[in-house]
């Protein structure tokens, strides 16, 4: 199947892809027209006219502009007939009579061999940084930054570019991206704020950001049109997606809570909001006129900041696939100042240990927790807000739930702290990890819990192959933690870092890193701090800070080998339902990977053969990841790693002397 | 058979193309980057390239989001 048409350009035949503008076309037959308005990154306008090409189609000749032609039939095209070289000569001449010093202006001129222009009356304009009413600028303050700052204002000859009533919009915040697309020069910088040492490296960093998002993320993370909510159609997709507290990675109904219908029915608001106007990825979204249907605001119209990927995750993790029951969910957790992972991971726990009989109404108050049960679930955070029953409960986490339960309700301590998904205290965030020993280890090894903050590397490990090795894995949990704490320590978005990638990323060396932007962050940083960066540096400066976390993680009590062991519901299949439910990706690694066979053994014996050679496998996985973070064989980091980094302050060391090895 | 990401197998087929191998494993994901026995495929040629029996392909998902 083929989607090409067949084009001839001054009669040269080529095959374009359907859609395809007609100056790219044009440009791949090799012939050169010349274009005014026209930017690489910005939807083209038509403006200039000064690509006009002669167009035939269907037997009928016409004059089209090359810029903004679709070209979606086939066509033959002269780029330098005798009308169309009249046409252009004539446009030269008026923009030389209007514009005479503009270098563009003249270029242009002198390429049609124009030297004079008949058109020498008002409005003339004698500047060489003259607006030369191209309209770059109007079309990138709305593509870069989603912005409608600037506009054309007048008719006729009193056309000019303006902002509203002639005064400056509050709006504008100064990101420059109108003077980055100027032809002319006729927008001009003033640097005031922040002082960086060179705004300009910064600017030119930070617009090819802006470009991308404006080319780029229609066609890949739809974050301008979606934000995060993208995701959860992708981890569905993959067998990602927690469905009932981690049991499963995909659901039936999935789809009834993905970006298709967020977007559909639910989202009114898409920009950048609290983060930082002008945001190009603007990946907020927000619900207006959204009516509750319970608590203290029951029956009044709000507006809802969300929902993100991980907020609808974790309501398919409570097995809830209400769209509606999503948005209030999100609402109320916000509004109540709780974090929607830990409750929703929460949740979903003591939904399957009361399905398992592990608790009963008795202990929930008579509250039937079963997974779905979104009515429930919204009943148990109004109780955790006005501190009442069992949503005091919940509220204290999967950690406290355990603990209690085991202690006073005589619930089974081997099983909850195989489903209980937290690890230093804190709830897993909404990803499966169980087919990605990276992932398993980039969760529970995180210093602060099990937040995809360190290191997300499900896709490099699980679907590339990327990193087969337990040491190509240790790399990976060096470098990737490492990097991120660095985006934290200069206060960037991690965003732009992934969330769009460079149209050639698959050229570079290692485009799992998108090198492209990692180069473009240390611009950044060498632009306001004039200090040049590379890997080696980055990974240094963020290195101090993470050894001093981990230091601290253990003078806390927590930053030890136990505290980085996972639930085995992380790691492997902890029920036969669960094996039962992908037994045949289960049975083939048994075969191919252990010596275990699994013809003829029950499901619970192949649950157990599994366990075993998973978590052998983990806790090797364990002791080179720390081997490679210069941490002992407890997790603690070494004094010799800390002098190295020159952190071996007498403080800091004396917390961490004892637990050295000799 | 091809072999895809070094640790899994589509069975070879007369016409086979990158789009079959990707919609046969389920891989419908914006990020991801292909290769035919180490030659870029654009995504746009996915559907007309066409990969011989034997073949390496590598089909390399960037990871996005949180």
């Amino acid at each position: 199947m083929s989607d090409k048409i067949t084009i001839t350009i001054d009669g040269k035949e080529l095959a374009v892809k359907a859609g395809t503008k007609l100056l790219a076309a044009v440009r791949e037959a090799g012939a050169r027209i010349p274009t005014l308005c026209q930017h690489k990154d910005l939807t083209p306008g038509g403006k200039c006219r000064l690509c006009t090409c002669e167009v035939t189609a269907n037997g009928k000749t016409r004059m089209a502009t090359a810029c903004n032609l679709v070209v979606s039939e086939p066509l033959t095209v002269l780029t330098e007939s005798a009308d169309v070289v009249k046409h252009r000569k004539l446009l030269a001449e008026m923009y030389l009579g209007r514009w005479p010093e503009v270098r563009a202006v003249k270029a242009i001129a002198r390429r049609m061999g124009v030297e004079s222009s008949r058109f020498t009356g008002a409005p003339k304009d004698d500047a060489q940084n003259a607006c030369i009413l191209c309209g770059r600028c109007v079309t990138a303050c709305h593509e870069f930054v989603l912005e409608r700052v600037l506009q054309f204002a007048g008719r006729g000859s009193g056309r000019h570019i303006t902002m509203p009533f002639g005064d400056v919009d509050p709006h504008c915040i100064g990101c420059t991206s109108c003077a980055h697309v100027c032809p002319t020069g006729a927008i001009e910088v003033v640097d005031e704020m922040n002082r960086p040492l060179n705004p300009t490296m910064i600017r030119n960093s930070g617009m090819k950001v802006n470009a991308e998002m404006a080319t780029l993320d229609a066609e890949q993370c739809r974050m301008r049109e979606v934000g995060t909510a993208n995701i959860v159609d992708v981890m569905n997709a993959y067998d990602l997606l927690p469905v009932m507290n981690y049991k499963f990675g995909s659901h039936p109904d999935a789809h009834k809570v993905d970006s298709k219908v967020l977007k559909a029915k639910y989202f009114t608001q898409g920009q950048a909001d609290g983060c930082w106007p002008g945001c190009s990825m603007a990946c907020a979204k927000a619900v207006d006129g959204f009516e509750l249907k319970t608590g203290p605001y029951k029956g009044e119209m709000v507006t809802v900041d969300g929902p993100e990927y991980e907020t609808a995750g974790g309501c398919t993790n409570m097995g809830c696939f209400d769209p509606d029951f999503v948005v209030e969910f999100n609402f109320y957790c916000d509004t109540y100042g709780v974090d929607t992972i830990s409750v929703a991971t929460a949740a979903a726990f003591a939904m399957e240990a009361f399905e398992a009989g592990q608790i009963t109404t008795e202990h929930t108050g008579g509250l039937e927790l079963n997974f779905g049960a979104g009515d429930v679930v919204l009943e148990l955070l109004h109780q955790m807000a006005r501190g009442e029953g069992f949503g005091v409960e919940l509220g204290q986490g999967v950690l406290r739930m355990k603990q209690k339960w085991i202690r006073e309700y005589g619930a089974d301590a081997e099983f909850l702290q195989d489903i209980g998904m937290e690890a230093k205290g804190l709830e897993y965030s909404e990803y499966v990890s169980k087919e990605s020993l990276a992932q398993q280890c980039g969760y529970t090894m995180a210093i602060k819990g099990p937040q995809h903050d360190e290191a997300w590397l499900i896709f490099m490990d699980m679907v590339n192959n990327q990193i087969p090795t337990f040491e190509d894995k240790a790399q990976a949990l060096y470098y990737y933690p490492l990097f991120r704490t660095w985006f934290g320590l200069m206060g960037l978005c991690k965003l732009c870092w992934n969330d769009v990638v460079p149209a050639k990323n698959h050229t570079e060396d290692e485009p799992a890193k998108v090198p492209a932007h990692v180069r473009g962050y240390w611009k950044f940083f060498e632009g306001m701090t004039g200090i040049e960066i590379d890997e080696p540096k980055m990974l240094e400066q963020s290195e101090r800070v993470y050894q001093l976390q981990r230091v601290m993680s253990y003078m806390l009590g927590k930053g030890t080998r136990k505290f980085d062991m996972p639930p085995y519901r992380a790691v492997g299949p902890v029920t036969v339902e669960e094996y039962e439910s992908r037994a045949e990706r289960y049975d083939k690694q048994l075969l191919e990977l252990t010596e275990v066979n699994p013809a003829g053994m029950s499901s619970a014996d192949k649950v157990a053969a599994l366990r075993e050679f998973r978590m052998s496998q983990y806790e090797r996985a364990m002791e080179v990841v720390y081997e490679a973070r210069g941490w002992t064989s407890d997790g603690v980091p070494t004094i010799e790693r800390l002098r190295r980094l020159g952190i071996d302050r007498p403080e800091i060391v004396s917390i961490i002397e004892g637990a050295q090895e000799s | 058979m091809v072999t895809v990401n070094g640790n899994r197998t589509v069975e070879w087929r007369t016409g086979l193309t990158v789009a079959d191998i990707l919609r046969e494993l389920g891989w419908d994901y914006a990020l991801i980057t292909t290769t035919v026995d180490g030659h870029f495929v654009e995504r746009d040629d996915y559907e007309s390239t066409q990969v011989a029996d034997g073949a390496d392909v590598r089909a390399i998902h960037i990871a996005h989001g949180g």
